[in-house]
């Protein structure tokens, strides 16, 4: 409880210092202009989406391989977190599209990935709800699995498929005032992004703690109902 | 591997039997393509270019038709329980089955490629047919294997008509686009030899996911403890 | 000012913001009213 509260207190002060220095002190880029300012919030989320499906990735195999349910409420949480980060990325990027390229939609490679990746995860999450409670992990573990081991598959064919896409910013080619901001963003969302992770893990531990114990009461019920 | 064999043997005979069964998911995919032609308007022109695309969405399509069909049997008889209890193993079911579905859906090649060359007039000769066909069955490969591993958990769910292709769909999107490049380059001219790039891409989801899902099988029909 | 800047702009960047912001603290109202309604259910049942 404390360490995800101080996690989630941390990441915020970062999340806050980095979007203040983002939008006032970065200066505005060269071509881009004021618009650049987006990708102090767009590349931190896709980075931690990226990292959280990664994580969910191991816990998937975690889960099967160790078949402890402690695994799958990681497993959950990851995924869950990922899939708004990657919502978010997908508005930030069109915002940003609609902003450079006059379009809010372009089948650029990250783009298109980012959206099949949001699919994929979103069917896993949407199976886990379909599924009954004896056989949730195993299958969440397993369509974790497979939808990961696509998204690189996914990359490449819609790279070849339409090679129109922007060259990798990376932090090094860009003003120091920049990569500040987009630092303190980026862990500022990993460590709230873990702290959710932690929190939607306990609660779906509760929620599996409170099926698995059958509970006095309703028990009773169900007696009195058979007399 | 004579296990695999056997199951596959009698999914192909109870196949042949019901024959009315397969023979509604290979109307089911010409129909589908008649939809596209009509959808597209009559310019030839414009059919004749996206000829890959119809053919490709008409297997997709048809595919979740087969998939969802292949577990029925085993659902209402409760066999699947009963293959898994023996010691047959579960990856030699995966096998088995994935096999059956790949070939089914390989058999409605001839019928709607041959269906396409007469609606959108396409002057192709055998090399270019082979081709096509060819193509088809790299991509029914690669639906055949995350398809059978989806279905056998879907076909538990009362939701199924519906969750197999949401899990599916996103998934297959290399297939997709993968075999419809490579009939493309197979109808229209490969000018910068980029055929064998698709056809290794094709070639690379088979065999990750035949592989992958065949591991993951056990753990998608057992019971966990 | 070089050639083939963007000129304006700020009303994307407040718009990518807000959304940004919009969602993060609707996931956390989210995870946070879930955890009471879980440990609520806990605590009538025990």
């Amino acid at each position: 409880m404390n360490v995800r509260r101080s996690l989630a207190i941390a990441g915020l002060l970062l999340l806050v210092v980095g979007t203040y220095m983002g939008l006032f002190v970065a200066p505005p880029e060269r071509h881009m202009g004021e618009v650049q300012r987006i990708m102090y919030v767009h590349v931190p989320s896709a980075w931690n989406a990226m990292l959280l499906y990664t994580f969910a990735f191991g816990f998937a195999i975690a889960s099967l391989w160790s078949g402890k349910p402690e695994w799958d409420d990681r497993l959950v949480g990851a995924v869950e977190v990922a899939v708004v980060l990657n919502a978010l990325l997908l508005v930030q990027g069109s915002i940003w599209g609609r902003a450079t390229w006059g379009v809010w939609w372009d089948w650029d490679v990250r783009l298109t990935t980012s959206l099949v990746m949001l699919l994929l995860f979103a069917g896993v999450l949407t199976l886990r709800r379909m599924a009954s409670a004896e056989r949730r992990a195993q299958w969440s573990a397993v369509a974790t699995i497979v939808a990961f081991v696509d998204v690189p598959l996914v990359y490449y064919c819609v790279r070849w498929w339409r090679s129109l896409h922007q060259i990798q910013s990376s932090p090094e080619t860009v003003d120091p005032a920049m990569v500040i901001p987009l630092r303190l963003n980026a862990i500022g969302i990993l460590l709230l992004g873990v702290a959710w992770l932690m929190a939607r893990a306990a609660i779906e531990k509760a929620r599996r703690r409170r099926d698995e114990a059958p509970l006095p009461s309703r028990v009773i019920v169900k007696e009195t109902a058979h007399a | 591997m004579r296990v695999v064999w056997s199951i596959l043997a009698k999914d192909l005979l109870l196949e042949w039997r019901e024959r009315a069964r397969t023979l509604s998911v290979v109307l089911f995919a010409v129909v589908t393509l008649l939809l596209f032609s009509f959808a597209l308007g009559p310019d030839v022109e414009a059919l004749r270019a996206g000829t890959p695309g119809f053919l490709v969405l008409a297997l997709l399509l048809s595919s979740t038709l087969a998939l969802n069909e292949s577990f029925r049997i085993e659902r209402e008889d409760r066999a699947l329980e009963g293959l898994l209890m023996r010691p047959v193993g579960s990856m030699a079911m995966f096998y088995a089955k994935a096999l059956a579905n790949a070939l089914l859906l390989t058999l409605l090649a001839p019928v709607v490629v041959g269906l396409a060359v007469v609606l959108y007039s396409l002057e192709v000769g055998p090399p270019a047919l082979a081709g096509l066909v060819g193509c088809w069955a790299l991509g029914a490969a690669g639906l055949a294997a995350p398809g059978t591993l989806y279905a056998a958990m879907t076909s538990r769910l009362k939701t199924q008509d519906v969750a197999l292709p949401i899990l599916l769909f996103p998934l297959v999107v290399p297939v997709l686009l993968g075999s419809v490049k490579a009939m493309d380059l197979v109808l229209f001219g490969d000018a910068m030899n980029q055929l064998q790039s698709w056809v290794s891409l094709l070639l690379a989801f088979d065999v990750i996911y035949w592989a992958v899902c065949g591991v993951l099988f056990r753990y998608a029909v057992e019971e966990g403890e | 000012m070089p050639e083939g800047v963007i000129v304006g702009g700020w009303s994307y960047v407040i718009a990518a913001y807000s959304i940004t912001a919009i969602v993060l603290v609707a996931y956390a109202w989210s995870i946070h009213r879930r955890g009471r309604d879980e440990r609520g259910k806990r605590g009538r049942h025990e």
